[in-house]
């Protein structure tokens, strides 16, 4: 990989700044192999929880023009077999892996963190925004300042991995959440998730699309959302960025990195563009390193913030 | 492409007890081996090989085997159900000599690939295995097409008495095949690997699937990750030599490892 695209994120190195999202492709071991083995510089497990869940019946996945909308409902195999194709994935790859955990509150979020201090992940993430959960568990914990500064500082008084908070964009002002995790000791933050939940329906059977009803909206037509969202909380926060949402493109993922974001996840793009998207990415950006006389990507710098 | 459309069933037939093949007037573009994902939106969208397919039609064959293929069975023609597809990869055409081998519900899709290769130009030998003679599938279809066809029971009855794998290993050894294709129980397709020469086989896997479309990961095998809604459901020999799954596990909805009986069934 060239030198260019080799970054550091929280104090360790990747080869590339491409991120494989959490409940994209990372149900197996194998899964998150191949997501590196086209050039993912990290991976994220399914959000794992307690118990193992098959996920909402289907179908779980709509395609809108410019995206998709999915509701998945945090399929996984529960946190100990998840921990094992995790420690699996670890025997075969050195690439930094970040395990991504899903919890209705404080003391569960505890104690799978205290279950993933066990494992050989190298990152925490807190799935506090998952929007197709709502008949179950309610409004997310990310639409709650209280709650997530409540739930990342317990976590963060007893995890051993750098800690990431997964935010929602929808929410009034996700630059107060994302101050509330900073404040209680995230080392970075994850946005954006999936927009909306939104819905379809289908007017021959007079039924919603998705079994669920509702689902959250990937895909690019979210890219200017999540780079103004992401803009918005860089301008306000010290800690680093994962910046997601709508990236198809190496232009794409550069303008996402001036927009604040230090590493980039791609998702959705995988559908449009096959698992090729990812060494896709990662030339388009050397030519911009390149055309653009930027040394590397970290010399990429953002754009100057709101309040500068 | 995803492409969704809602169709009125057109057509139901009743293969034995517990199969029904449904017919759609849709001009789907599809190739054997592909499946669609299918849903009638009470709860549940399951992925269907196609048993065949041309401009003015498609149908899949479904056997009742649980909640959502149950409800299927009390389907009637005019009933609306939706359809997202087709999938996946889909068979190699030979313009030779083939040999196809079916195991019970994996028959159907073979049928659709049979039509193609005839109209290829192969010449088609097709054994098809089933339990017991009530269970085989599609017989009068294959006989009506013209090939080279065997039927093989565990318990005889209308035809041979063995598995699929017996008698294709037999006609193997007295006749020369340039390609085989195979679709069935996964211990059945497995243990066909043995008695294949070095001419080219192509398996139709299944695994359990929610996206279809190459994102969310539940259908990858290990250890090669390679995601049977877009890679597969069709594969080379040389990809299913080195899946250490193949005939050992599978993964539920839920990502967790479910081991393969005796029988080569999935338990669900």
């Amino acid at each position: 990989m060239c030198k260019g695209l080799k970054t550091n994120f929280l104090g360790v190195e990747l080869a590339s700044p491409l991120v494989l999202p959490a409940g994209v492709m990372g149900m197996s071991y194998s899964g998150l192999k191949i997501c590196v083995e086209n050039g993912a510089g990290i991976v994220t497990s399914k959000s794992l929880t307690k118990l193992p869940r098959s996920g909402h019946e289907g179908p779980v996945m709509a395609e809108v023009p410019g995206g998709f909308l999915n509701c998945m409902g945090l399929c996984n195999p529960g946190l100990e077999e998840g921990l094992a194709e995790i420690a699996e994935f670890k025997k075969l790859s050195t690439t930094p892996l970040i395990v991504s955990i899903f919890a209705t509150g404080r003391e569960e979020f505890t104690e799978l963190t205290l279950a993933a201090n066990r494992s050989s992940a190298d990152f925490l993430e807190l799935n506090l925004s998952c929007p197709n959960v709502f008949d179950e568990f309610g409004i997310p914990l990310a639409a709650s300042r209280e709650q997530v500064f409540e739930i990342v500082r317990a976590v963060k008084e007893v995890s051993r991995l750098p800690v990431i908070a997964k935010l929602s964009p929808n929410v009034l002002s996700i630059t107060d959440i994302a101050l509330a995790a900073e404040a209680a000791g995230a080392d970075a933050l994850c946005l954006i998730n999936t927009l909306g939940p939104g819905m379809l329906i289908d007017i021959y059977a007079r039924k919603p699309v998705l079994y669920n009803r509702f689902g959250g909206l990937s895909g690019p037509c979210l890219k200017p959302i999540a780079l103004k969202l992401i803009y918005e909380v860089y301008s306000s926060v010290k800690i680093p960025i994962i910046g997601m949402g709508g990236i198809q493109s190496g232009q794409d993922a550069v303008e996402m990195k001036m927009a604040g974001a230090s590493v980039i996840g791609i998702g959705t793009a995988i559908y449009y563009h096959g698992l090729e998207i990812f060494n896709r990415v990662n030339q388009e950006i050397r030519d911009f390193l390149e055309e653009s006389g930027y040394e590397s990507w970290q010399a990429i710098p953002a754009l100057d913030k709101i309040r500068d | 492409m995803d492409k969704r459309v809602t169709l009125r069933i057109a057509d139901i037939v009743k293969e034995c007890s517990d199969v029904r093949t449904y017919i759609f007037q849709h001009p789907l573009a599809a190739l054997p081996g592909q499946f669609i994902m299918l849903t009638d939106f009470a709860g549940g969208e399951k992925p269907f090989s196609l048993a065949w397919c041309n401009d003015q039609e498609f149908a899949v064959t479904v056997k009742a085997v649980g909640p959502f293929t149950q409800r299927l069975a009390t389907k009637a023609a005019g009933d609306i159900v939706s359809i997202r597809g087709a999938f996946g990869s889909s068979f190699f055409i030979s313009r030779h000599r083939a040999l196809l081998v079916g195991g019970g519900y994996g028959t159907p899709p073979l049928y659709f690939l049979a039509r193609r290769l005839l109209e290829a130009g192969a010449e088609v030998t097709v054994v098809n295995g089933a339990r017991r003679s009530d269970d085989l599938l599609f017989c009068d279809r294959f006989r009506r097409l013209g090939v080279e066809y065997h039927n093989i029971t565990d318990t005889g009855g209308s035809g041979r008495e063995g598995t699929s794998v017996n008698l294709a290993g037999e006609l193997l050894k007295t006749s020369k095949f340039d390609y085989v294709y195979t679709a069935g129980p996964e211990l059945m397709m497995k243990s066909l690997i043995a008695l294949l020469q070095d001419q080219p086989c192509q398996f139709l896997m299944e695994r359990y699937m929610k996206c279809a479309i190459g994102i969310c990961g539940n259908c990858t095998v290990d250890p090669l990750g390679l995601r049977l809604c877009v890679e597969g459901p069709v594969l080379n020999r040389e990809q299913v030599e080195r899946i250490t799954e193949f005939g050992v596990y599978h993964r539920d909805a839920a990502g967790h490892r479910i081991k393969f009986t005796d029988r080569g069934e999935k338990i669900t």
